[in-house]
């Protein structure tokens, strides 16, 4: 259990934080998410994927669900959203600088189309569907980007 | 289905993101437990987005840990409080678990290192068996091609119309001895040999037949075969047969000085 929390309370609230983009909500939102991943661990069935796949399922929904609860339209208003994304973004770069190579910079390698992908996925949270949507590419199209780009990053990420 | 076109339609990059529509979903489970590859696809993609979800993080202040886990210890307090065996059942159930699982993955490759193990021993036990299959059946052929020789032999031998003729050593060779059986019908010729030298390489014997005093070659042969061989149809009227040794390939008319054995045929 801690070392659940230990290994992957950083990842988990990277993503959280990035669909919520509020220090605050983020962090309770990781607090749910832990309880949930304790309550639900027994319907965890490892043929259908990693353990942190399942946990990373859970953190995206449930950040999901609570940009869609009146707290996060209330809290949208105040002003400390720009900071707490700068802090996220610079957090990144602390990180970058343990691992050795820059996040930052290994997307950079990437063909722009599937770099793009990847950064409003995964760096800026958006769903699939909401980038098709958003900037007017065919789903399909955003699916075998992102292929692609996972495809590429496994050879950077060996 | 194509596996490589189901994979490359980024399909799996989508289930692993949690965003497929159930029925989507279920299908994709459905042939990853059918697919081999796809299982194999599906992990490399998890560990990419691990790693790179991991040099993605944003480490949590520490406060927020200790306030989750007293949440969690309040959760379990409040469960002991109120005797519902649930919550306190679920940390004996996963010890229970971790333990299970534990010896579980112990038997299991206990029991996968035993079945390699038999199957290793089963896969050498296979192909000794087939070398020794091969070995049998190579000497049964040997065995059949001799028996179908010494057959041949026995039809000769004691077929009458073959008239034995019996060559003894000439004072080049007093111990030599052949045989030659002649068919004066079909012409045909067969030899055997009882006691000759060993010849040089550069070297082989030649047999004569002498008709009508003239001699006439009846073939070159080896000192190595066993039973009866098949010289050349000569024409009929032999007197005598004789054996000399002449230079490989043989001559068109013999070396009289080199004569090893020779006999007459005797009329019956």
């Amino acid at each position: 259990m801690e070392y659940l929390y230990d290994h992957y309370a950083g990842a988990l609230l990277g993503v959280v934080a990035r669909i919520l983009k509020k220090e605050e909500l983020a962090e309770e939102v990781l607090q749910d998410v832990f309880l949930k991943v304790w309550d639900r661990i027994d319907s965890y069935d490892a043929s259908k994927g990693k353990l942190f796949t399942w946990m990373l399922n859970i953190a995206r929904n449930q950040a999901i669900d609570k940009t869609r609860s009146k707290e996060f339209s209330k809290g949208k208003k105040t002003g400390d959203l720009d900071n707490y994304v700068n802090r996220i973004e610079n957090e990144g770069y602390v990180e970058q600088k343990v691992e050795g190579i820059g996040l930052q910079n290994l997307l950079n390698t990437l063909p722009e189309d599937q770099r793009f992908i990847i950064d409003q996925h995964y760096l800026k949270g958006y769903t699939q569907a909401e980038i098709a949507e958003e900037f007017n590419l065919p789903l399909g199209t955003v699916k075998t980007r992102m292929r692609l780009a996972m495809k590429e990053l496994r050879n950077l990420l060996k | 289905m194509n596996v490589e076109q189901y994979i490359s339609s980024g399909i799996l990059e989508a289930y692993v993101l949690g965003e497929l529509a159930e029925q989507e979903r279920l299908e994709v489970e459905k042939n990853l437990k059918l697919y081999p590859e796809l299982r194999k696809e599906l992990a490399l993609i998890e560990e990419t987005q691990e790693k790179l979800l991991m040099k993605a993080a944003v480490t949590p202040r520490p406060s927020l840990k200790n306030s989750l886990f007293a949440k969690v210890d309040a959760a379990e307090k409040s469960a002991k409080v109120v005797p519902l065996p649930a919550a306190d059942g679920g940390i004996a159930f996963w010890k229970f678990a971790a333990a299970a699982s534990i010896t579980f993955a112990l038997i299991t490759s206990y029991l996968a290192y035993d079945y390699r193990d038999k199957w290793k021993k089963t896969e050498s036990n296979l192909a000794e068996f087939t070398a020794q299959n091969q070995q049998m059946a190579s000497d049964y052929n040997t065995v059949n091609q001799r028996l179908d020789a010494i057959e041949n032999d026995l039809r000769v031998t004691t077929n009458p119309a073959f008239s034995r003729v019996l060559l003894r050593g000439t004072a080049n060779a007093p111990g030599a001895l052949a045989s030659v059986y002649w068919n004066e019908k079909t012409k045909e010729v067969y030899l055997s040999i009882q006691e000759l030298k060993t010849l040089t390489r550069e070297n082989q014997y030649q047999l004569w037949a002498i008709i009508d005093g003239k001699p006439v070659d009846a073939g070159v042969f080896d000192n190595n075969f066993k039973g009866l061989l098949k010289m050349k149809d000569i024409g009929s009227g032999a007197a005598t047969f004789a054996v000399t040794i002449e230079p490989r390939g043989g001559k068109q008319a013999p070396t009289l000085e080199t004569m090893q054995v020779a006999g007459n045929v005797v009329k019956s």
